[in-house]
């Protein structure tokens, strides 16, 4: 679980990119991100490009933004029991793993975490794996519509590793929440104004502090 | 259960194998999609290849669960998945054959040894086939067209669910990483001649 951004040897990882100009030997051993990170930082492609990779990164930092914060509170609540409890320790170190990842990728260009309200479903063992059934199979969609946008070799490695392993997650909490893992032979992909229309439905990312509501405060954050 | 290749599937592989395999006015499509110069190793002739990597994948975990399913003595939870499993891997080999129409390399024999004599043993192989198909598209997806990407990330995902669902059911954990690795092509063939991939 420990990533390897912790211990990125930032000039070893420059070199290594720019020797190869393409995916090295430490990316493909579990690298991945410190690949990306290094290929990111010499940004040797056209602004446009570097734009452009600059946007699709910081749209999945949101949904990686709602992932652990969901995760996170869930394990604070405290009201979740055996399998699900412990799916959501460890899936959520995962999604902070991203987190910390796609926000050194990006630098000051990473967007600020929004505020979340994730109206009670941390808080109870079936609305909280009914939504993370929902946010793991709309994050699969959501890489899956990305990837191929992004220009970079190492950021696209970098977001197919990381695509695959959301698919997993969907269907670790597919199985916890009783339905079948893997239901299609295809996935498919969702464009970004689909992903944002479901996740503005949600309501779960709020504008600002609710100070009129009359239930107690959620976590935030 | 959807398992069939839908007709839109069957479109979009038509589209895809025009696309990488005679070149046709699809590729104007794909050029369209990214800068050119940031893809210059893909080509469709590379497609081509990558895809007859991941054909050899598929018709491995194609056989493999059929195998299975015929000698295993798979109950309950490991049958429901090897059926469902393998509709999916048909799929994915009809897919492929059809994206790579003439250019498709055909099926080989297999041996599967033990892998398929009970149910044990088969959950212990069908998850490190699954593993191994998501390391080979993972390392593939680089060396793609954006228009060939596009249909190999549909596929990729449903094989990392397989690979998670399996673990389920035997109680491991079902994804212990915060990214998945990627392999070769030459570790991938060598990976599956080990399992029983037999030439010819």
């Amino acid at each position: 679980m420990d990533f390897l951004l912790d211990d990125l040897d930032a000039d070893g990882a420059l070199r290594e990119a720019g020797e190869n100009a393409g995916i090295s030997r430490a990316t493909f051993l579990g690298g991945t991100i410190a690949g990306a990170v290094a290929a990111f930082a010499i940004a040797p492609t056209a602004e446009a490009a570097g734009n452009n990779d600059v946007a699709v990164l910081n749209f999945a930092l949101v949904l990686e933004y709602m992932q652990s914060s969901f995760y996170t509170e869930a394990e604070r609540s405290k009201a979740l029991r055996g399998k699900a409890e412990d799916a959501a320790k460890r899936v959520g170190a995962v999604e902070r793993a991203h987190v910390k990842a796609f926000q050194d990728l990006l630098g000051r260009k990473a967007i600020k975490r929004p505020m979340f309200n994730f109206r009670g479903t941390t808080e109870a063992q079936r609305p909280f794996l009914k939504t993370a059934v929902a946010f793991e199979d709309l994050a699969v969609a959501a890489y899956k519509g990305q990837a191929p946008r992004l220009r970079a070799k190492p950021v696209l490695a970098a977001a197919v590793a990381i695509h695959s392993v959301e698919a997993r997650h969907a269907a670790w909490m597919r199985y916890l929440f009783g339905v079948q893992p893997a239901v299609n032979a295809f996935d498919d992909a969702s464009p970004k104004a689909e992903v944002q229309r479901v996740v503005g439905a949600t309501g779960f990312i709020v504008t600002r502090p609710r100070t009129t509501s009359r239930r107690r405060p959620r976590y935030t954050g | 259960m959807p398992v069939q290749v839908p007709p839109e599937d069957a479109t979009r592989a038509e589209v895809f194998r025009r696309a990488i395999v005679s070149g046709g006015a699809i590729v104007g499509g794909a050029v369209a999609w990214g800068l050119p110069q940031l893809t210059a190793a893909a080509s469709k002739e590379q497609d081509a290849r990558v895809l007859n990597l991941v054909l050899a994948l598929e018709y491995t975990e194609e056989a493999f669960y059929a195998e299975a399913l015929k000698r295993g003595g798979l109950r309950r939870a490991l049958r429901d998945y090897a059926e469902i499993v393998l509709e999916h891997e048909k799929a994915h080999v009809a897919f492929l054959k059809q994206a790579l129409g003439a250019a498709a390399e055909p099926a080989p024999r297999f041996d599967f040894g033990d892998k398929t004599q009970d149910g044990e043993a088969f959950a212990a192989a069908a998850l490190t086939l699954e593993d191994l198909a998501v390391a080979t598209y993972n390392g593939q997806a680089v060396n793609l067209t954006p228009a060939s990407l596009k249909a190999a990330a549909r596929i990729v995902s449903v094989e990392g669910r397989h690979a998670a669902w399996i673990r389920s059911i035997v109680g491991d954990v079902p994804a212990t990483d915060a990214t998945d690795p990627a392999v070769k092509e030459d570790e991938t063939r060598q990976k599956l001649s080990d399992f029983g991939w037999k030439a010819g």
